[in-house]
């Protein structure tokens, strides 16, 4: 999925944090979204995930305005992810299981994604008592099932261990690769940019630097 | 002080001895309060989660009146709905004043603004982030409601209980709606009143016994299902 943005301003009471004039994220490749703290990162995902409506100007996908139909097909992981109160791999199939997909297939699925993310041990854990990596693998495993269109990570492997950026790293590109979805990161890793990124967009006060 | 000792004996002896008379007050009692509390949450806790989670104009406003009615007096409820209910008011051809009918829908107002204000103020604090995750995620907004209850659902259940426990300890709307009828609309708390005002203390310790009962009852259920200590 493309995402193209024009003329955004984000206005928090008063003060301007997100002005975008015009930006195009290709489809099907993985671009990283870097600048200082308060530089409008975030803000500008959230806007692209449609969780922040408070902003002016043109936000498409695939040409199209947002609508429900669009936000089936993207998903975002955050920093912080909100697991479930209920067991991981109830989690997991959380976006299948309300899509309507039959439960030989969800089962499926799920193992096949629980094998990649190396979580087999964690299947039949209370998700909301998992360490940190261990709920960002399981968020962005929940995220990755329904294969969308369009991924968005706000800083999905900072303060977690290598192992589990190793592994994280490694699904993001193979779901890439695999699928061709287009996924969006927002990192202050210039490492993980680098290794991860075919695009960089570099914010700074809330605009596009170059 | 031996009155009460005495009180108390009898009132062991009444329990003990399942007199009929006072377990039809006390299944009464339950009867009418959980189908209130049930009914009021039916229609409260989707609502009060909608509310909680949507931005609109006047939701200050709106938070101070539904904040405002979470206390209202029973008898206040109880005098709305016997002046509905009576021959002369806009439902008195139901000929429903005086009968356990009219006691539900009395508590079911009671507890309704108290089930809809605590629910609205649990989802405006905790249900932004799980509606998020729902949008995110691909939710519909019935998936995304059904997705809330789930998360919350031992915070809801303690508001359910905490409405439960005003329904079955209100004494004035149930008074005046009821009318304290022996074998019809006698429930604990009228029994109570009445046998305080008749002298008849062992029958007023053994229902307030029951209601303690009751009460560490549901709480002890809500409590070791929530592993809380």
């Amino acid at each position: 999925m493309e995402v193209t943005v024009k003329n955004l301003k984000r206005y928090y009471s008063e003060r301007l944090v997100l002005d975008v004039d015009d930006l195009t994220m290709e489809k099907g490749k993985i671009i990283g979204i870097i600048g200082p703290n308060g530089s409008g990162k975030s803000t500008l995902l959230n806007i692209i995930a449609g969780l922040d409506e408070g902003y002016s100007g043109r936000v498409r996908y695939d040409e199209q305005p947002i609508d429900k139909e669009i936000y089936k097909e993207m998903t975002i992981v955050f920093q912080k992810p909100y697991l479930f109160r209920r067991k991981v791999y109830e989690n997991i199939e959380y976006p299948l299981k309300i899509r309507g997909i039959k439960r030989a297939e969800i089962d499926e699925r799920v193992e096949k994604i629980i094998e990649r993310f190396e979580i087999e041990d964690l299947r039949d854990k209370k998700a909301h008592l998992l360490s940190g990596g261990e709920s960002q693998k399981v968020s962005l495993a929940r995220a990755l099932i329904f294969e969308p269109k369009l991924l968005l990570l706000d800083e999905p492997t900072s303060n977690i261990d290598p192992e589990s950026i190793k592994i994280m790293e490694r699904e993001i590109v193979r779901f890439n690769e695999e699928t061709g979805g287009t996924v969006i990161i927002v990192t202050h890793n210039m490492e993980q940019s680098d290794r991860l990124c075919d695009d960089i967009v570099y914010l700074e006060e809330g605009k596009v630097g170059h | 002080m031996d009155y009460i000792f005495e009180g108390f004996k009898e009132a062991l002896k009444l329990l003990t001895t399942f007199n009929r008379e006072i377990y039809g007050i006390v299944s009464l009692s339950l009867i009418v309060s959980t189908t209130a509390t049930i009914i009021a949450s039916l229609i409260c806790i989707p609502i009060g989660i909608h509310f909680g989670i949507k931005n609109f104009r006047g939701k200050r406003a709106f938070s101070r009146i539904l904040y405002t009615f979470m206390s209202i007096p029973s008898v206040i409820v109880g005098l709305m709905v016997a002046i509905i209910l009576s021959r002369k008011g806009p439902f008195g051809r139901f000929d429903l004043l005086y009968t356990p009918k009219a006691m539900i829908i009395a508590q079911t107002l009671l507890v309704t603004p108290l089930i809809l204000g605590l629910t609205y103020s649990l989802s405006k604090n905790r249900a932004k982030e799980i509606e998020n995750i729902g949008i995110t995620l691909g939710g519909s907004k019935k998936d995304i409601i059904i997705l809330i209850i789930k998360e919350l659902r031992l915070d809801l259940m303690v508001n359910v209980v905490t409405a439960f426990s005003r329904a079955i300890s209100e004494v004035g709307a149930v008074m005046i709606v009821g009318g304290n009828i022996k074998y019809r609309t006698r429930v604990i708390t009228t029994t109570i009143s009445m046998m305080k005002s008749m002298g008849d203390y062992p029958t007023a310790i053994a229902l307030g016994l029951v209601l303690l009962i009751i009460s560490f009852a549901i709480n002890s259920v809500i409590y070791s299902y929530s592993g809380e200590d």
